[in-house]
């Protein structure tokens, strides 16, 4: 009697608290926190799969650093010279998918205004500051690189314009995520979370639920909302938070305006959530920079323009634009944001 | 009977969501240094690529005191005491990661 009352006790212990088969581990790549999350597997097999993915962001921020001796520097130096370079097929590829999304965007996604990031102070792990030299931004701005001046032919680059500088801070967070998923599923992993510097990609589900995100406040230290992120969903912010510098009472944020060569003022945070496709990472990455970057009244419309559904617009604590489809989504947090946000149907 | 019901939901949500943590987990690099309660006062200096980062625990929540890093975001993050909340110093590679009974969320966009 005694043995069976100290069996189901063990039985009783054993389902009450199972150890959930969830792994977890934080790296530093890109400059940002690499946080990868994997359920169901050994914590010997995710550990295994989480290295293999944090070698490859390493070996790929290298390749792509901005300031750097990289492969990107390389091309960057030969744009200056006026003279062309060959260049692997993969790095091809990222910027002819950067250049179309550039173009889709009208140029408000504009990787070739490295030389505005680097004037400002971005281009660096820390930053100073300082108010940029007004005829230095004007000047820069003027000569209008954009990625449609650049011609590959084959494994050959070169830049009509010598203004244009690449720098793929918008774009290798989003492309690491989508290159993390596909080798999450080589590696037959099938329920995985990745979040590269808070834009995050799911992969199956957290057990019987879906993966859980919190989209954070741009001004507390807290979340303002969460939402189910189903398999294959990716979402993104582009936020004046996270990379900023203070000067004379205003802040400079690292999200630059290419027309007018500042960095764009009067704007919080813009989360937008991208549903399954082949580039999803990109998109979650890529497709905020047109909506901070659009005039006051024309956010929702570059929304529109880029196809995106899902959005959460912060300008100021008490303004706050949420898509519908979005706020069918979200589960508040922040009670004054929920009564401050306004509901905007797409047409 | 509907007042109360409203009133349950209400509280199960905000306490659910918004539920105070009663852990800290630190990690330097990609190594947990260790999970504390968070009821307590304690000091914890960590060394980081920069230098020490000072870590003040006070009964229920947590913040980073003081930071070798140029821009200070950590610093300014002030108090944490939610679950689910996080604070990175990205330069000096310390998080901190508040743990309550329920985790509200599995990771933080931003």
């Amino acid at each position: 009697m005694r043995i069976v009352f100290l069996l189901l006790s063990a039985l009783l212990l054993l389902s009450c608290s199972p150890k959930e088969p969830l792994y977890n581990t934080q790296s530093y790549v890109f400059g940002t926190l690499v946080d990868i999350s994997i359920y169901g597997e050994t914590d010997e097999r995710a550990q295994a799969v989480s290295n293999g993915i944090i070698q490859q962001y390493n070996a790929l921020h290298q390749r792509l650093h901005a300031w750097k001796p990289s492969e990107l520097s390389a091309i960057n130096q030969a744009f200056s010279a006026g003279k062309s370079i060959t260049i692997k097929p993969d790095i091809a590829q990222i910027l002819r998918d950067a250049t179309a999304l550039s173009t889709q965007s009208e140029g408000a996604f504009n990787p070739a205004i490295g030389q505005l990031i680097k004037l400002w102070g971005f281009q660096n792990d820390t930053f100073i500051p300082h108010q940029a030299d007004e005829n230095a931004v004007t000047a820069l701005a003027s000569k209008n690189p954009k990625m449609s001046d650049i011609v590959i032919n084959g494994n050959e680059i070169y830049s009509n314009n010598p203004a244009v500088q690449l720098d793929l801070g918008g774009y290798a967070k989003g492309y690491a995520l989508d290159i993390g998923l596909t080798y999450l599923t080589e590696q037959n992993i099938k329920h995985a979370l990745i979040n590269i510097g808070g834009n995050i990609i799911a992969l199956g589900q957290h057990g019987d639920k879906p993966w859980r995100v919190g989209i954070q406040h741009p001004r507390q230290p807290n979340a303002i909302a969460t939402l189910a992120l189903p398999s294959g969903w990716a979402i993104g912010t582009s936020g004046d938070y996270q990379r900023y510098f203070e000067f004379d009472g205003q802040r400079y944020c690292h999200v630059i305006d290419p027309n007018t060569g500042y960095p764009v003022q009067g704007m919080q945070s813009v989360t937008v959530l991208i549903p399954p496709q082949a580039q999803a990472g990109v998109l979650s990455d890529v497709a905020s920079k047109p909506i901070f970057i659009a005039k006051a009244n024309e956010q929702v419309k570059q929304a529109s323009v880029a196809g995106v559904n899902d959005f959460l617009i912060m300008t100021a604590q008490d303004n706050i634009q949420v898509s519908t489809s979005m706020q069918a989504k979200l589960n508040w947090l922040d009670t004054e944001a929920e009564k401050a946000a306004k509901m905007v149907t797409l047409e | 009977m509907i007042v109360s019901t409203i009133v349950v939901i209400f509280l199960f949500k905000t306490l659910w969501s918004n539920a105070p943590a009663s852990q800290l987990m630190i990690r330097q690099g990609n190594k947990v240094v260790g999970t504390y309660d968070l009821n307590q006062n304690r000091e914890l200096h960590l060394h980081g690529p920069l230098g020490e980062s000072h870590i003040s625990i006070v009964q229920g929540k947590v913040r980073f005191k003081q930071s070798p890093c140029t821009n200070q975001y950590c610093v300014h993050q002030g108090w944490l005491k939610l679950a689910g909340q996080v604070a990175i110093c990205l330069p000096n590679q310390i998080s901190l990661q508040l743990i309550g009974e329920k985790k509200p969320y599995d990771s933080l966009n931003y």
